[in-house]
């Protein structure tokens, strides 16, 4: 018998996580509501001189690290049926990419502050501290994710597996913030 | 096997529910009582230190031209008090005290859904409260008014560290509050009893979860706008600054995105209150049950598209304001709902009028009142006309004195019994209540006259010849009577926990779950996991008797560990048992070193802050080491 089998409804650290979720995602709805409130106040997005915003290399990042919803979702069922090594190695591969996307996207962000200063004007500073942010919450999910590989790696029990699928459920919220903050980011351009 | 007696198992699951003794147990505390008390006992200082702000500034006011404090120190009490009153003062003490320690009461579990996460979010809580009051000891306490408006608070008008107190402090104690929220939220969907159905659930608890939702949704808004202050301060960046491309307006939008729900969230659970103790002293049900329920959450839905009716007057186009003004109408239906609903309830039952419903009665009074100001302000000419006078003052003390206030003290006097065991003193009790009311008439009602006068807000001092000088002696001298009520309250509650009479199980004969056990309740709050089959289940005299059968059984006892009862969301359907955290130093520990941390943000020392932020992720995979059910 599986663990969910015994259960008729979702547990309460997946409630907790969703909960959680709900809150992250209405202060990216902040940001995203300030991006456009502040986008009104000016007559060019983004002012001149500065140049649009990439779009190819954050792009086929973001489709990399969407992904991984893929392999955390497989990882979640394996994990329920109780086949902790599947579990472990799609955790695994998850994060990888994930670890690449960061990687990647921190070192484009430290080429971003350079070539959209924040001092410089309100679409820097919005687009800076939205990608910021964002990278940030990527960190929080890989820190959970490392957490799960070192706990899953000897045994899976009740707690592990809640905590799994809580994890997964960020990873699929996080993956649709990224996406979102990229399309409104990448607008200017297109 | 032998049968256990409902003695031995009564004593199995003392020994099992048992902390530390002593102040480690407090320290280490997850019990849901105890960190209510905790809350309860903190915000009450909390609530002293904001008294006592207001007092030194009504004395300041009580004639023209006084020398009482300086208009500085004037700018910092008037910042803190409006800061203290609302983040360190309503919402813990109404999610925090009241919430924790009666939720899980109310619906039958045996703890919160997160129990030590619940004792992370106290402690954050006490972390942001002593962070901010720190201030005063470098004379830096905030100081631009509890809504910061911009461009005032900005480095170059405020060029200490005040509104970096007011921002870190902020985003820190929205920390706590989340956590808090998230947890009754969790706690009212999972943990009510099996049969506690959402038609049978408390009015409270609608009321608590409305509350916590607005907090959830709100919250991020005033963080991402407190997150962007302290960047603009602290490196330069452009959010508010119409040089650059930003714009003033913006931290207005956002803070009153959040601010305007705040309102709710301070008044919800006052709602919460009466809907607690009308039913028991009117000894009749709740009148429309269902549409008082919807009315709590369409107020704190509605409550989020009315934020610009406090920007009426900074020259927002015309077809915004009919649109806000609008939806501020609409916002008094389900409002008014309540309001008949709880005067009907007490019409048609046989009220006795206690202290509890006394308070809720002046209660509903100034609501009213304050409520009648507040449509007042949905007439745009209206609001544009008395926009930062005192009429404002005045309708907001009544809403949030005069309505979210009296039920507190209506609630602290009827659980009382409940959580100490003892009666309090009636007759102290009603003094106490006039005097209250006196003083919240006195000093709130001449504000409106003195700011249809002419009397601005956040003014240090005025002029003599004015006309104002009599209604602020008035208001003064109010402000001293409810110090007086509040302080015989405070007495009423140390006298009576020594001297009181023994109150017994339900003195009031209640209505919900909580009356059904001892009082104070046993560590583990109920012996069994309560049979419900109604909204008033201590009313239902068979149901009881099934609770001692079941004990007698041994049937959801759980005496087999640290155990509660999860059921399904929708329908309350007994779902699992599942095994709750033991007493953990990690929250305190975490608070502290998250405390430190916002220390350090404020001195701009950015690689230790992100130290001690890398201390505190570790810290958090410590506490995951240990899972409940290995404990």
């Amino acid at each position: 018998m599986t663990a969910t089998a015994v259960r008729i409804a979702r547990p309460n650290g997946w409630w907790g996580m969703a909960l959680f979720v709900a809150t992250e995602a209405t202060l990216f709805g902040t940001l995203v509501g300030t991006w456009i409130y502040l986008r009104f106040e000016n007559a060019h997005w983004p002012p001149p001189p500065l140049p649009n915003p990439p779009v190819l290399t954050p792009t086929l990042l973001t489709l990399a690290l969407l992904t991984t919803s893929i392999f955390m979702q497989l990882a979640w069922r394996a994990a329920r049926e109780w086949r902790r090594s599947r579990a472990w190695t799609l955790i695994a591969v998850a994060f990888a990419i994930q670890v690449f996307y960061l990687s990647w996207q921190l070192h484009d962000f430290v080429l971003a502050v350079h070539a959209f200063p924040p001092r410089a004007s309100a679409f820097s500073s919005v687009y800076v501290t939205m990608l910021g942010i964002d990278h940030a919450h990527v960190l929080v999910g890989l820190l959970l994710s490392a957490w799960l590989l070192v706990r899953i790696a000897t045994k899976i029990t009740r707690y592990r597996l809640v905590a799994l699928q809580a994890i997964t459920f960020y990873w699929h919220a996080v993956n649709v913030i990224t996406a979102v903050v990229l399309i409104v980011t990448v607008l200017p351009s297109v | 096997m032998a049968v256990a007696a409902p003695e031995q198992r009564l004593a199995r699951l003392e020994r099992i529910w048992l902390e530390r003794p002593g102040i480690l147990g407090w320290l280490t505390t997850v019990d849901h009582k105890r960190i209510g008390l905790l809350y309860f006992w903190t915000t009450l200082v909390f609530f002293a230190a904001g008294g006592t702000e207001a007092m030194l500034m009504r004395t300041q006011l009580a004639q023209a031209d006084e020398h009482v404090v300086g208009p500085e120190t004037y700018d910092q009490l008037l910042t803190m008090h409006g800061v203290t009153m609302i983040f360190f003062f309503i919402i813990p003490m109404t999610t925090g005290a009241f919430g924790n320690y009666l939720v899980p009461l109310m619906i039958g579990a045996r703890d919160m859904a997160f129990p030590r996460m619940n004792a992370l979010s106290f402690w954050v809580f006490l972390g942001a409260g002593l962070f901010m009051y720190s201030s005063f000891l470098f004379h830096q306490a905030p100081d631009a008014g509890w809504f910061d408006y911009v461009p005032l608070g900005l480095k170059q008008y405020d060029g200490g560290l005040n509104i970096d107190f007011y921002a870190l402090g902020l985003i820190f104690n929205s920390v706590a509050s989340t956590l808090g929220a998230i947890n009754l939220v969790v706690t009212i969907f999972k943990l009510r009893a099996p049969g506690m159905s959402w038609n049978r659930m408390p009015l409270f608890c609608f009321a608590m979860l409305a509350a916590s939702l607005s907090l959830i949704f709100a919250l991020p808004a005033l963080t991402a706008d407190l997150i962007f202050l302290e960047l603009q301060r602290k490196l330069g960046f452009h959010f508010f600054d119409p040089a650059h491309g930003g714009s003033a307006l913006l931290w207005q939008d956002l803070f009153w995105i959040f601010g305007h729900p705040e309102v709710y969230i301070i008044v919800l659970p006052a709602f919460g209150i009466a809907t607690s103790i009308i039913p028991t002293f009117a000894r009749h049900k709740m009148v429309a049950f269902p549409l008082v329920a919807m009315a709590e959450l369409l107020v704190a839905f509605i409550g989020f598209g009315v934020w610009a009716h406090h920007m009426f007057a900074t020259g927002i186009a015309s077809t915004t304001l009919v649109f806000f003004a609008g939806a501020s109408m609409i916002v008094v239906i389900p409002s008014t709902i309540q309001i008949y609903a709880w005067l009907m309830t007490v019409n048609i039952g046989t009220p006795s009028f206690k202290a509890p419903l006394l308070f809720i009665g002046g209660f509903i009074l100034f609501f009213v009142v304050g409520g009648l100001s507040g449509i007042m302000f949905a007439a745009v000419p209206v609001d544009q006309a008395t926009t930062d006078t005192y009429f404002v003052v005045a309708h907001f003390h009544f809403i949030i004195f005069g309505a979210a206030v009296f039920p507190l003290l209506g609630g602290i006097y009827y659980w009382f019994p409940k959580v100490t065991g003892r009666m309090y003193d009636e007759r102290l009790a009603v003094i106490s209540f006039i005097l209250t009311f006196i003083g919240t008439a006195v000093t709130f009602f001449p504000m409106h006259i003195v700011g249809l006068l002419g009397m601005t807000r956040r003014v240090y001092t005025y002029d003599k010849g004015l006309g104002w000088d009599t209604y602020n002696l008035v208001e003064t001298i109010g402000g001293f009577v409810i110090a007086a009520g509040l302080l015989l309250i405070l007495f009423n509650i140390f006298w009576s926990y020594r001297r009181g009479e023994p109150a017994g199980r339900d003195p009031f004969h209640g209505g919900t779950l909580e009356w059904t056990t001892t009082s104070p309740p046993p560590t583990y709050n109920f012996p069994v996991v309560p049979t419900v089959s109604s909204a008033y289940p201590n009313w239902d005299e068979p149901d009881r008797q099934e609770d001692l059968r079941k004990l007698e059984r041994g049937e959801l006892v759980l005496d087999a560990g640290h155990e509660t009862v999860v059921s399904s969301v929708n329908d309350a359907r007994f779902d699992e048992v599942v095994e709750m955290p033991p007493e953990s130093p990690w929250p305190i520990l975490l608070a502290g070193a998250l405390t430190i941390a916002f220390a350090f943000l404020l001195t701009s020392h950015w690689f230790v802050a992100g130290a001690f932020l890398v201390l505190t992720t570790l810290m958090l995979a410590g506490w995951h080491s240990q899972e409940p059910e290995e404990a």
